[in-house]
């Protein structure tokens, strides 16, 4: 397995490889946006714009000479707002349309070509990143506001990724009528608190196994570059363990690297074990969980390898974005005192992976350990804020296409299901209220009325899968990190060019008729996509916190 | 994220893209999946090869050569049955992708017969989510069928590792009970289903004493030397084994080899199958005649008739089937085959109770209504109810013989009954019902 190191960790969390030494500084906000500078490119005929929002903020766009009236507006994930080593907070707009690092793919050419308008913006608050998704919200409404003034737009799609889910369905629900269609990719489902307890959990079912001077979520809350130092001074404590683990592993699969403290269980349970208790896919880009070798002789071990993997980006999010989260929040979002991590363990993890974990009796006694670690005590102020931020009630009416990888390391494949499922539960709802107005019409014009307002199931999940396995030995039977990875359906907002383009297309279309395409159509149009979930009720592994 | 360096991309405007009609019509309503007016598709899984295949993998030539003799008859309500079958190895993950398989491309319309507690509890969750029937399960953990509120679609195959265990632990509780009796267990569901059992039954064990367990799958590289080690070591007397097959015939291989002769060895059914035994003792090398020996005296118990009861009208008339409709490799008469031709006797009972208008709903309500009025080659009563979906609720206790024949203790058959729960262990007064001429089951 490759040495993971702080910066290569960083790096898949930024966006750019540029190191710089010094700090983002703060810019005025201009009282109001001015007009956009705008060239035409000579070859292509697409004209590209580029001008400011009221707060300075960036933004961009293009016009094919194809144009169909068709309008993407890109909203992108989170960016910290302090330069790391190899990560320089972005400057301006960094991209216009989705992209995949894992395979090289940029669809902002395929999209101009097919005749869609785009935009996108620098989502940054005097300069600053972080959090900011309430600004955000307001934002993209500027954004959408400015280039209808602009262009003629018949439909408006607004689509993101990552923390754009949680920007995105408060903004649908605040201005309904600014969007034809909503895309979600690889996003969060509000809250962010649901994975964010996840995060700081595994954090501190490391700080108890593995190293006590781990503060982890304890760290986070003070606010500017302290609180950033901070972070920056706790997160390589884990980076340490992991790439020790991580050279480890290479040599001693089975070994790994020694016993936990006073116990003769190896640290490689209590890695799988706290992953579990995460929920973090059990597959990665070069394990998939399942197969088996000389060395590695059972599946288990193959999913304590993928744990690994995925562990960094995991923890990662934990720290940075949990500390731009408590810079809105304040400290002591976290607390543990009345969790069950035994609860948090499934029935299903249990037995498939009773081995990896040592047994029933490495299980109990890794529990019993966590049962009688001191636990983080929260501060009642910061959590009431963080379970009420960025709230959505998931009722909107218009069309949501949401694709998700099966094994997103960074923002779990369990998001996808739990939009889903609150969406459904605003759906029924409004579904028997219709019902209920439906049942007691006594005019024709009563059900006439009623007839054109009864609600739409109007969300569809596509899903990005892996293989069945994947996973390359060396010729001694070692896992094999440097071999190709998965082809689909692992890192975050990492996708195939035809995947990406499919959800482009699914969005277009349902914008155009309102309505997300019927199961059939989507059956079909899932089948020709190497990769995609053919099956229509395929649901990934849930949230562990589905607040 | 950012692309770090520009790409420059060919852009192929895909033809599907211009050509691309997405309408918004609904998809037409159908009846539910794996069912048509002359077809019914069964879906199960199993290890039919790697190290946990051997025994296990001839449970499903077996259900198919029934469902073929039953086809053979003008099927059930003029449908045939199709069993599909894929190999998830004994590995959970590749259950997860199987079960995949079985839904999205051969649309099953129930998984039927599935082999393995660990495996299954990987996918049992998704499959209730779905609300497919999951018939029949060959496996004892009572944890899949207490509770239908949790699993309302999983019914089980076999008897309850609880009930066997509460069964046969009375019996030794009572009939040694100046010895020191010990066990052997796996830590999983199955182990610990099987540990709780005992423990009602009364019986104590001293953890790092009497009572020694294993972590499943290590049983092969790491053996059993261990455990078996402790129980010598402590003057156990009695060895109860809570374990699958290839296990026991570790500790069995280790325990000859630590000059260890307990009085009696008890294990519990899943694990005492003799064939399998053999087969797995085989491979290491030891004889039939050895494996045998060993195995002679073993205390086990059964809800079905033993495999070797030429009396037995059902092992006579399963037999016929197997020789003539079974195309499996090793198509050899015993235990697995003998559970494998039941289960899809059962099914076959089920799927004509419910009649021609057949859907996943129907099934499910007909098992929980009169599941337990269905007869079959078992001594024991089926268990199915709203309030439970456990299958066998008995037992009779054996000891096999030197030819491998698990025969009645004392040389009469008593049924044992009992429940998962906290109910006493009485004798059954359970009548089975005669197998039709025909083999086929009278189902009205």
């Amino acid at each position: 397995m490759k040495n993971m190191n702080l910066k290569k960790l960083i790096a898949t969390l930024g966006a750019s490889a540029m190191i710089s030494a010094g700090l983002v500084v703060a810019v005025a906000a201009p009282a109001q946006a001015a007009d956009p500078v705008c060239v035409t490119d000579a070859k292509t005929g697409t004209i590209t714009c580029e001008g400011k929002l009221s707060n300075g903020a960036a933004y961009k766009t293009m016009v094919p000479s194809n144009y169909d009236g068709t309008f993407y507006f890109w909203q992108h994930g989170i960016r910290p707002s302090y330069p790391y080593p190899g990560y320089t907070p972005p400057k301006g707009v960094e991209q216009m349309a989705p992209t995949s690092v894992n395979h090289k793919v940029d669809t902002t050419k395929s999209m101009l070509t097919l005749g869609y308008g785009l935009a996108a913006y620098d989502c940054s608050t005097g300069g600053l990143h972080g959090w900011n998704t309430a600004d955000c919200v307001e934002m993209l409404n500027e954004l959408v506001t400015i280039t209808k003034s602009r262009i003629s737009i018949k439909k408006t799609i607004v689509y993101g990724a990552s923390m754009a889910g949680v920007v995105l369905t408060p903004f649908i629900e605040k201005y309904p009528n600014q969007a034809d269609a909503v895309g979600i990719l690889a996003g969060l489902t509000p809250s962010v608190n649901n994975e964010l307890k996840s995060g700081c959990d595994m954090l501190y079912i490391f700080s108890v196994f593995f190293d006590p001077t781990i503060k982890g979520c304890g760290v986070m809350g003070t606010k500017g570059l302290p609180g950033h130092m901070a972070v920056l001074g706790d997160f390589p404590k884990v980076v340490a363990l992991l790439t020790q683990w991580s050279k480890d592993s290479g040599a001693l699969p089975l070994a790994y690297p020694a016993a936990l403290v006073g116990s003769g269980i190896p640290q490689r349970s209590a890695l799988l074990l706290a992953g579990l208790i995460a929920g973090l896919p059990t597959k990665s880009a070069s394990f998939d969980g399942i197969s088996t070798s000389t060395l590695i002789p059972e599946q288990s071990i193959n999913a304590t390898l993928a744990i690994l993997q995925n562990t960094g980006e995991l923890l990662g999010t934990a720290y940075f974005g949990g500390q731009a989260v408590s810079e809105v929040v304040g400290a002591g979002f976290y607390d543990n005192t009345k969790t069950d991590f035994a609860s948090l363990l499934s029935d299903a993890d249990l037995g498939r992976f009773n081995l990896g974990l040592s047994g029933d009796d490495g299980i109990n006694a890794m529990l019993a350990m966590l049962a009688a670690a001191p636990r983080v005590t929260g501060n009642a102020e910061a959590m009431a804020k963080i379970a009420a931020l960025d709230k959505a009630k998931f009722d909107t009416s218009k069309p949501v296409v949401l694709l998700s990888n099966e094994a997103d390391r960074l923002v779990l494949p369990g998001n996808t299901p739990l939009y889903l499922n609150k969406a459904k539960a605003s759906y029924e709802s409004k579904l028997a209220s219709w019902e209920k107005k439906y049942a007691a019409a006594t005019t024709s014009s009563q059900v006439s009325a009623l007839l054109k307002s009864k609600p739409v199931w109007n969300t569809v999940a596509m899903y990005a899968l892996t293989p069945e396995t994947y996973t390359k030995f060396t010729a001694a039977g070692l896992p094999d990190s440097k071999a190709a990875i998965s082809p689909s359906g692992v890192g975050h907002e990492s996708f195939t060019k035809d995947q990406l383009m499919l959800w482009v297309r699914v969005l277009a279309s349902s914008a155009k008729t309102g309505k997300v395409p019927s199961q059939g159509v989507m059956s079909s149009l899932l089948a020709a996509t190497p990769y995609l979930n053919t099956d229509p009720d395929y649901q990934p592994n849930e949230l562990k916190y589905q607040d | 994220m950012n692309l770090r360096k520009p790409l420059i991309l060919t852009v192929v405007a895909s033809a599907l893209v211009g050509s691309l009609a997405i309408s918004s019509v609904s998809a037409t309503a159908a009846s539910d999946p794996g069912v048509t007016s002359s077809e019914i598709v069964l879906g199960m899984q199993l290890p039919q090869t790697g190290a946990a295949s051997p025994g296990y993998n001839k449970v499903d030539d077996a259900a198919r050569a029934y469902f073929d003799y039953v086809n053979s008859k003008g099927g059930v309500n003029g449908r045939s049955i199709k069993l599909v079958v894929k190999d998830d190895t004994y590995k959970a993950g590749l259950t997860i992708s199987t079960a995949s398989k079985l839904i999205n491309e051969d649309k099953i319309f129930a998984f039927f017969g599935s082999i393995g507690t660990q495996t299954h509890v990987s996918i049992i969750k998704d499959i209730n989510r779905r609300k497919i029937p999951d018939i029949f399960v060959n496996s004892g953990y009572s944890g899949f069928y207490t509770d239908p509120k949790k699993y309302p679609t999983t019914f089980g195959g076999l008897g309850t590792y609880t009930v066997e265990a509460k069964i046969l632990g009375k019996y030794l509780k009572e009939k040694y009970a100046d010895k020191k009796i010990g066990i052997l267990y796996q830590s999983d569901d199955f182990g610990r289903n099987a540990l709780a059992g005992f423990t009602a039954a009364g019986l104590k064990f001293e953890a790092k004493k009497t009572s020694a367990s294993f972590v499943a799958g290590t049983q092969g590289s790491l053996g059993l030397g261990t455990q078996i080690g402790q129980l010598k070591a402590n003057g156990v007397d009695i060895v109860i084994i809570a374990a699958v097959s290839s296990a026991t015939a570790v500790a069995y291989a280790t325990a000859s080899a630590l000059a260890y002769k307990p009085t009696k060895w008890a294990v519990i059914s899943v694990g005492a199958d003799a064939t399998t035994f053999q087969t797995i003792l085989g491979a290491k090398g030891v004889p039939a005649a050895t494996s045998a020996a060993m195995l002679a005296g073993t205390i086990s118990a059964s809800h079905a008739p033993a495999p070797g009861d030429a009396t037995d009208e059902y092992v006579t008339a399963f037999k016929k089937i197997n020789e003539d409709f079974n195309k499996g490799v090793d198509k050899r008469w015993d235990n697995n085959i003998m559970q494998g031709m039941n289960i899809a006797y059962l099914a076959t009972s089920a799927l004509m109770g419910v009649g021609k208008d057949l859907t996943r709903a129907k099934l499910i309500a007909y098992l929980e209504n009169n599941g337990s009025k269905l007869s079959s080659a078992a001594f024991a009563p089926l268990g199915y109810s709203k309030s439970t979906h456990e299958a066998f609720t008995g037992f009779w206790l054996g000891e096999y013989d030197a030819t491998t024949l698990l025969a009645p203790i004392d040389g009469k058959r008593v049924v044992y009954t009992t429940d998962s729960g906290t109910g006493e262990v009485t004798v059954s007064n359970y009548k089975r019902t005669a197998i039709a001429a025909d083999a086929l089951p009278k189902v009205a």
